[in-house]
């Protein structure tokens, strides 16, 4: 079964636009960033290796805590370690400024 | 000393293969990852889906002329075809035969990584392969459908059957086309009649090289973009029709022999 | 009257026994498991080749044919117990005890030996330390190594895969053990003497060639991003920082993608000829682009790599060859080089303690070291200087020394999800339970003066104690426990100290870390980088 994960933090700086990053491959994942009016940062992760969530939250949370950006983030997970996350949540933003 | 390492086209996913295929500047994505066009039916079955379904389509333009590119990503699911992925196809075949008719032609450029039908989606993969082709086959009625087939999956399955539907199949050396992938062809004959772990022996049978000098394939380039994008731009051009191959061109094995030799640079 | 020869009597009583098999010096093979059975007395120690790459498959089978009633519990010593018939020889009582040094595919199957009690592992060495003990307390009664040519004499052809024949060879005949070879063919003059026929006692033409993998290869369509992040790392924040000139690779996708980035980063930093001129490694094919643009002075080698002969003997500049053009590898001289003549090792771990201690020890397998622990520990025999060695002191003491590099690169997370990092290395009770008198520790922490992960740069050769040793660990040990515990200000502070460096601390940009940087980025564009010399075995493949 997918495991879907939820996440929000709080959350100010702006981003100029979406970014698409990655592929659902083994050992990757897929990104989704867009612009959120809200001022928080909102994500939703789907992934199909399931029991990780402290592993997520601890990511994410470092990510959010360094770029504190409102955006809406969708992640689709194919089994990718926290590094390749972390690779995909820097390069989206990259390509969001 | 750099040797020329070409710009390649297998190092690039499916969305900078239409990128790179279209004159610059002129890509725009069709119902992209935003869209948010997943598979219903893979979350059911544990695999994760991806939001463009292992499908990008692309407008812009070749060579100056309105063109649609159509990309299957070899990276989500071996490039496999299910349910959405198949529709993103078929229907950007049956938009283009809409446009012939209006007098408004779009060329059509299938750039295919596919292992075949998505198993996981059954008989809706089937179903879209059979749509596939029945709209490839009225847009050739039109004009040229063009394939390249340059990428690290190469195409198997159903999704070889369309290729040969083709009117130019365009492929480098690192290509494949087959029907039953190297393992199947192995369980089903034995290793000693295939031996799947001879890689040199899986595209001496499949490869592009073998599938050109066969006549299955109408060019055979380096991977390379400026390579690609000249023979994608002289298919449109030579504007042949489809010729169907009903056995091989070469009644004569010795013949065949000569022609498959040529096409390694050996003098027969 | 004592006898003081009785070793040399000893071995003309076993070639008598075999004499009649044997016609100037060659038998054929067809008669080796009776020349065997005659020359082998139970309880001998016999060194099979079984090196890291080439293995002397048909004597080895052979041996593990014998009729265990005439010929049994020898000792065996083994660089590489890697091949099925190596645990034959246990399971059929022909030897039952062992010495050796890595046994990576069989080590489930020799661990299932030892529970059974069909074998006693006298001691697991790394390579450098098994070759030194055949010439102390373990030296071969017999020899079975591998060649591909003999001539009339017994003069032996290894060319590229040299490896530890000479060592074993020398150490065996000069104290009247039985040397024997299995060779691929007989030639009325080989290519080149790399074994002396005074050395050599029989020789036989096995079957087919000398089995041999291609272990050194790695495909660069494989390498990702993350291995390329780390790569730049390393080159700006280890081989640029320190003026890192000689050094040794060990094998893996991460040093591939530094071999790889030298000609594209490394050319932009402007370090062609600043860096990397001096390598103790395989002919590693991801070396290639490096090589042809220039970057590399000299390589010497354990061993061959499939594939690259050609290549090879074309860049006789840059590599050890013969006068007939082939390479001329040898594991033991080149292990000594890369202990002390190189100033910089770097590796991978699986997994590793606070203490930066590192294991691949896995339950139920029983694998051994190979040569890393040579190469990745500190010799303090070394007493040339050079920059990069004299640097490793933080401090100035009174008695100046200096210090080689020892880098190890670990990913935070393996890609099974399990954190690399932990309080405590599995090793530690895998060793108790199997009952090793010592833990099975690849390289140990204090030999370690660089961690790299994804996260950044532990400057652990930096740090004033060991409290602030594990500080600087744990603030790139990412989200793994290890990497939670880590205080956010303390972080801060050893970076501002320069113990440790984050990529943005040493000008890296995540987002420059992709494929395109890399010169080679499949197995056809190493192909064109050697101008066509380069041949990839048929598994590496893609057209």
């Amino acid at each position: 079964m997918i495991e879907t994960l939820t996440f929000t933090y709080p959350a100010s700086a702006h981003i100029a636009r979406r970014a698409h990053v990655g592929v659902v491959a083994s050992g990757n994942c897929e990104l989704l960033l867009e612009p959120s009016p809200e001022s928080s940062a909102s994500v939703i992760v789907r992934t199909s290796v399931g029991g990780y969530a402290t592993t997520w939250e601890a990511v994410l949370a470092r990510f959010f805590a360094r770029h504190s950006i409102a955006v809406r983030l969708e992640i689709d997970d194919f089994g990718a370690t926290p590094a390749v996350v972390a690779m995909r949540l820097e390069q989206a933003l990259e390509r969001a400024r | 000393m750099t040797p020329h390492i070409g710009d390649s086209y297998a190092e690039r996913n499916a969305r900078e293969r239409a990128q790179a295929l279209l004159d610059p500047g002129s890509f725009r994505e069709v119902l992209g990852p935003f869209a948010r066009l997943r598979s219903p039916y893979l979350a059911a079955q544990g695999v994760t889906s991806q939001s463009d379904d292992g499908v990008v389509v692309a407008r812009g333009t070749l060579g100056g002329v309105r063109a649609c590119v159509v990309a299957t990503d070899g990276r989500f699911l071996g490039g496999a075809i299910g349910e959405i992925g198949g529709a993103k196809i078929a229907a950007s075949l049956e938009l283009a035969r809409r446009d012939a008719e209006r007098g408004t032609p779009t060329r059509v450029v299938l750039a295919f990584d596919s292992g075949g039908i998505r198993l996981q989606e059954a008989n809706l993969g089937l179903l879209a392969i059979a749509e596939i082709c029945d709209a490839v086959v009225a847009l050739r009625a039109h004009q040229p459908v063009v394939a390249v087939i340059a990428g690290r999956v190469g195409v198997y399955g159903g999704m070889s059957i369309v290729t040969a539907l083709c009117n130019e199949v365009i492929v480098t050396e690192g290509a494949r086309i087959g029907l039953n992938g190297p393992d199947v062809v192995e369980t089903e004959a034995g290793a000693d009649e295939f031996d799947a772990s001879n890689r040199p022996l899986v595209w001496r049978v499949t490869g592009g090289r073998r599938r050109f000098a066969q006549g299955h394939a109408t060019a055979l380039v380096a991977d390379d973009m400026p390579d690609i994008r000249a023979a994608v731009e002289d298919a449109f051009a030579r504007n042949r029709p489809f010729v169907a191959i009903e056995r091989p061109d070469f009644p004569d094995p010795g013949l065949e022999r000569e022609a498959f030799l040529r096409a390694y640079g050996v003098t027969p | 009257m004592s006898a003081w020869d009785t070793r040399r009597i000893r071995k003309n009583q076993r070639l008598a026994r075999a004499a009649s098999y044997v016609r100037s010096g060659v038998f054929e093979s067809g008669d080796a498991v009776a020349v065997l059975e005659s020359v082998l007395e139970s309880g001998d120690r016999v060194c099979v080749e079984g090196n890291n790459q080439k293995q002397a498959d048909f004597l080895s089978r052979a041996l593990a044919s014998v009729d265990p009633e005439r010929v049994h519990d020898l000792h065996l010593l083994i660089s590489v117990l890697g091949r099925p018939e190596h645990i034959e020889l246990f399971e059929r009582g022909i030897a039952s005890q062992v010495d050796f040094s890595f046994s990576g595919p069989q080590s489930l199957r020799l661990a299932q030996q030892v529970a059974d009690g069909r074998v006693r592992i006298g001691a697991i060495h790394t390579y450098l330390e098994l070759f030194a003990r055949y010439f102390v307390d373990l030296t071969p009664d017999i020899a079975l190594v591998a060649a591909d040519e003999a001539d009339a004499s017994g003069n032996l052809y290894t060319g590229a895969n040299t490896e530890e024949t000479p060592t074993i060879v020398e150490a065996t005949a000069f104290r009247n053990g039985v040397v024997i070879a299995q060779v691929n063919r007989i030639v009325d003059r080989v290519t080149r003497v790399d074994v002396p026929g005074d050395w050599v006692d029989l020789v036989v033409v096995a079957d087919h060639p000398y089995e041999i993998e291609p272990l050194f290869t790695r495909d660069p369509e494989q390498i990702d991003d993350v291995q390329i992040l780390m790569a730049m790392m390393v080159v700006r924040g280890i081989y640029e920082r320190h003026r890192v000139r000689t050094l040794n690779h060990g094998i893996g996708f991460d040093t591939a993608a530094i071999e790889l980035i030298l000609p594209t980063y490394g050319e932009r930093l402007g370090l062609r000829g600043k860096i990397c001129t001096n390598w103790v490694l395989n002919p590693h094919p991801t070396l290639i682009p490096a090589i042809e643009s220039g970057w590399v002075q000299s390589v010497h080698s354990f061993g061959g790599e499939l594939g690259m002969e050609r290549y090879v003997a074309a860049r006789p500049d840059v590599f050890f060859t013969g006068r007939d053009g082939s390479l001329r590898s040898n594991r033991a001289l080149s292990q000594n080089a890369g202990m002390y003549a190189t100033d910089l090792f770097i590796g991978s771990a699986l997994q590793m303690d606070v203490d930066a201690n590192s294991s691949t020890a896995t339950l139920g397998r029983i694998a051994g070291f190979g040569g890393a622990p040579n190469l990745g520990s500190d010799p303090r025999g070394r007493r040339h200087p050079s920059h990069s060695w004299l640097e490793m002191t933080s401090a100035a003491p009174e008695i100046r020394r200096g210090r080689k590099i020892v880098v190890q690169l670990v990913q935070t997370f393996r890609e099974s999800g399990v954190p690399t990092f932990v309080e405590r290395l599995d090793a530690v009770e895998l060793g108790r339970t199997a009952g090793f008198p010592i833990t099975p520790v690849m390289i140990y922490g204090d030999d370690v003066t660089h961690v790299v992960t994804e996260e950044g740069i532990a400057y652990l050769y930096k740090a004033r104690d060991a409290d602030e040793r594990r500080a600087a660990l744990a603030a790139i040990a990412g989200v793994t426990p290890v990497g939670l515990l880590a205080d956010g200000a303390r972080t801060q502070e050893l970076r501002r100290d320069g113990v440790v460096a984050f990529p943005e601390d040493l000008g890296v940009v995540r987002s420059e870390a992709n494929r395109s940087l890399l010169a080679a980025r499949s197995m056809r564009d190493l192909v064109t980088w050697s101008g066509g010399l380069y041949e990839p075995p048929k598994r590496f493949r893609s057209w």
